[in-house]
């Protein structure tokens, strides 16, 4: 079978990794971090085989891994590794090289390698979408009405940003999201399905075997039993559950889950800036979550931020900016929760309010450039992979025993 | 034999060597047998090092012994020559070209003089403890002989094991046991120095994925060569934890060295190629076992050797490409080895069960001179060798290295280095001496 080899490649995932320090060329192969893995299965080989592949610069084969996505990083193989190669990291960078090959804009590269590109692109866009939002305000005229937070009734957000306006831009947003995602989508399981084993055969994926997949894969990312199997349980010394890492990334995942469907449904059957009271269903369901998703993530960034833990001692500027954006989206989202139930309009009150709805538009239209973008990709790693194991069908072995 | 430290005014030898092994002795004899006044100092009880405890030495399959015991006791026999062991080296002072090295005599509350090697203070002491020498698996007592062919053969007390009981003073018919004898420290002056104080192992805890530590079926190489000598603790190979005879053994190599984790980056050079010899030898002991050889790449580059690694591979000696990242105990004294075999076609994840595990641990330097005498070491912390023209010489002017103090490296290598360093101190003095001494250059060199 012939190879395209990108000589490059090497340097190519050395630039999405954290800091540059990334050394691809230390590995010697020795299968250590394969050994060591707690969720290497038979015959997987990774993360050696997928470095090796990073090595010899066999792109293709290399996007073709959705082994890539079954990684949860605990750290066991960059401890061990006798060359620290740091094969934890390299997965990491592979991730995101992934993202952005699969994005077909190329911005996403841009934004991974240029920290100076990332934020300019997140300023003009809230530069952006704020101007779009108070474009009603200039239309009604804001020195005839006396300012702009003036002449409201209390509490009434919406009228200061109309709700449908909101809306619309969010509906429009989510439909350019989703065919950004559309395309990563496709491009990578066309690449997973495409890949070839070493007797140069696909895997068969049954489409008897697609629901069932889909099924076992969406409960694994819901329950995080695969990350659960990364050790951290078992450990001798094992921390509190609650601040296990699998939890931690556990507490963000449901707590915006929680937060997504309490908008959802509000969106759905509220009117929109109809007064509720607090112990409204789900304006409970959005606090919670909202204190859920910020919890796990004030351990994450304490991790980070004191680098001690293997996970965590290394961070690339796609990990932080991700992690802040959405802790900054739920702030302003929580605090936007307390203003509404304020006896008076405030200029504070309008700020969060506005502050919570562009960082939230920020967050959905980069989805597929940064790293939220492994919301997709792992989860379509898990299905395609579920998928593959699945036998091949009923039908084709009675063929086979008819002949 | 040796001195005593109001001798240390009279005496003067040329030459102090650091360390008795294959290499120090080596040196010594050469140096010896020019004429040169030679002192080799040795930490132990017994001269010949390492290789005196060896089974056999690849890749002739000779006896170690048998190539060690005859230097062992040349060198205790030669004019030239004189040894003191229980003595470490303290420090050295180089001052105008003479260097002075500050010796510590350990008490061995027995007088060498006196001693004739009988024996029977150790038949009659009933404090016993694991022997050092056999590794930790036979038995010692408290005042003994160090090994059956230690040279000099002369009893030495421990005072960390003896009751104090007085049984061996009783028996002894010299009366050569002082109890009261002091630890001393004498300074010899000399002209030249080679330091030749060779390796320890790195510790079996070292990786700690391993469980070394906490199992006795999990050894060092080194407690393997005592369990493959002919005159080793159990006499033929049993596994330690419960005396069963092995039938399937591992070698993990690389274990404690190549691996920047454990901050031994550097190839220790022997492991290969013991691990083979061992494994050879296992098949000749435990002729049903089976021998699995776990490595990243087997390196066979000496004289003969790629030789001896195809011949083990006819034997049918298994060998599996790829390192052991875990080792985990199980209940009956088993180990169970997880590794990647990186030579499948379809690299697969593999556990392999064994009841015998040999880690290739690091060799890691035995002394490091540069806190206590004017020698430097490299970052990997052996003797550093600044000179590629000259690979036995240090930083420091007269002081030079051989073997393993300054690099893992293999006996053939080691004395091949052992007589290099021993022509480079016999030139040095040369050299010296004819710059003070004109006539010196123009005499029969460098009669004694």
């Amino acid at each position: 079978m012939a190879h395209a080899i990108d000589v490059k490649m090497m340097e190519k995932i050395k630039k999405h990794g954290a800091g540059g320090e990334l050394d691809v060329s230390a590995c010697f192969n020795c299968g250590n971090c394969t050994a060591v893995c707690p969720l290497a299965e038979d015959s997987a080989g990774f993360p050696r085989r997928i470095m090796r592949m990073a090595q010899l610069g066999m792109e293709k084969e290399l996007l073709a891994q959705e082994d890539l996505w079954r990684c949860y990083a605990c750290g066991e193989c960059t401890k061990t590794c006798p060359r620290e190669a740091d094969p934890m990291q390299f997965m990491a960078a592979a991730r995101s090289y992934a993202i952005s090959r699969y994005d077909p804009t190329g911005l996403s590269g841009l934004m991974y390698r240029s920290p100076v590109f990332n934020i300019f692109v997140f300023l003009v866009l809230s530069g952006f979408f704020s101007v779009l939002l108070l474009w009603h305000q200039g239309q009604r005229g804001m020195a005839s009405n006396g300012g702009m937070f003036s002449g409201y009734g209390s509490t009434q957000l919406f009228r200061f940003i109309p709700g449908e306006w909101v809306h619309s831009i969010g509906i429009a947003l989510f439909i350019v999201v989703g065919l950004a995602l559309a395309f990563g989508f496709f491009s990578m399981t066309a690449r997973v399905m495409g890949k070839k084993n070493q007797a140069g055969e696909r895997r068969p994926f049954p489409i008897s075997a697609l629901i069932p997949s889909v099924y076992s894969a969406v409960m694994d990312a819901l329950n995080h039993s695969r990350f659960r199997q990364c050790g951290e349980d078992e450990a001798p010394d094992a921390k509190p559950l609650l601040q296990r890492s699998w939890f931690v990334h556990g507490a963000i995942m449901w707590g915006f889950l929680a937060m997504l469907l309490a908008t959802t449904l509000d969106y759905l059957f509220k009117p929109i800036g109809s007064p509720v009271p607090p112990w409204y269903p789900m304006r409970i369901m959005g606090l919670v979550g909202g204190l859920v998703c910020l919890y796990g993530l004030s351990i994450a960034i304490g991790r980070r931020i004191s680098a001690k833990e293997t996970p965590y001692e290394k961070s690339s500027f796609g990990d932080w900016f991700f992690l802040l954006l959405l802790t900054a989206t739920v702030l302003t989202g929580l605090a936007t929760l307390i203003v509404v139930y304020m006896p008076h309009p405030t200029t504070f009150g309008y700020v969060t309010f506005m502050s919570h709805i562009v960082l939230a538009m920020d967050l959905i239209v980069l989805l597929p450039l940064t790293k939220f973008a492994h919301v997709v990709y792992r989860t379509l790693a898990l299905v395609l992979h579920e998928w593959a194991k699945a036998p091949a069908s009923e039908p084709a072995v009675a063929v086979a025993t008819h002949q | 034999m040796t001195t005593s430290a109001n001798g240390n005014n009279t005496y003067r030898p040329d030459a102090i060597i650091v360390g008795a092994g294959i290499a120090g002795m080596q040196s010594a004899l050469d140096l010896a047998d020019q004429g040169l006044q030679v002192l080799l100092v040795e930490k132990d009880s017994s001269i010949g090092g390492h290789m005196i405890s060896l089974a056999k030495v690849y890749p002739t399959l000779d006896c170690a012994s048998c190539i060690t015991a005859p230097k062992m006791s040349a060198s205790a026999h030669h004019d030239n020559i004189r040894i003191m062991v229980n003595t470490e080296v303290r420090g050295i002072r180089s001052v105008r070209g003479s260097h002075f090295v500050k010796l510590f005599k350990k008490a061995t509350y027995v007088n060498f003089d006196k001693c004739i090697g009988c024996r029977l203070c150790e038949y009659a002491c009933d404090s016993e403890y694991p022997d050092p020498f056999e590794m930790g698996l036979g038995a010692k007592r408290a005042i003994a002989v160090p090994f059956t062919n230690a040279i000099p053969q002369k009893a030495v007390l421990d005072p960390e094991i003896c009751t104090t009981c007085g049984s061996c003073a009783r028996v002894c018919p010299t009366d050569a046991i002082e109890f009261d004898q002091q630890s001393e420290e004498v300074e010899i002056e000399t002209d030249a120095v080679v330091v030749a104080s060779g390796f320890a192992l790195n510790s079996l805890g070292v990786k700690s994925q391993y469980h070394a530590l906490q199992n006795k079926n999990i050894m060092t190489a080194l407690t393997m060569e005592r369990l493959l000598a002919p005159h080793g603790p159990y006499g033929r190979v049993l596994r330690p934890s419960d005396g069963k005879i092995p039938s399937s053994v591992a070698f993990v190599l690389c274990a404690g060295s190549r691996d920047a984790s454990i901050g031994v980056p550097y190839c220790s050079r022997v492991c290969c190629m013991y691990a083979i010899k061992q494994a050879m030898l296992l098949s000749g002991a435990l002729p049903i076992a089976d021998i699995t050889i776990f490595y990243m790449d087997i390196r066979a580059f000496g004289k003969g050797y790629e030789q001896f690694y195809q011949n083990a591979k006819a034997m049918g000696i298994n060998f599996v490409r790829g390192k052991v990242a875990r080792i985990d105990p199980l209940e009956d004294g088993d180990l169970s080895l997880h590794v990647e075999s990186t030579e499948e076609p379809e690299n697969i994840l593999q556990e392999h069960r064994h009841d015998l595990v040999v880690l290739a641990q690091g060799m890691v330097p035995e002394w490091n001179p540069s806190i206590s005498t004017p020698v430097a070491v490299a970052s990997d912390g052996f003797v550093a060798t600044p000179l590629l023209t000259a690979p036995t010489s240090t930083t420091a002017n007269g002081i030079f290295v051989a073997g393993v103090a300054s690099g893992p490296k293999d006996i053939v290598d080691t004395i091949a280095e052992a007589g290099a360093a021993a022509m480079q101190v016999s030139q040095y003095l040369y050299q010296k001496r004819a710059a003070v001494t004109p006539e010196y250059a123009q005499g029969p060199v460098l009669v004694g």
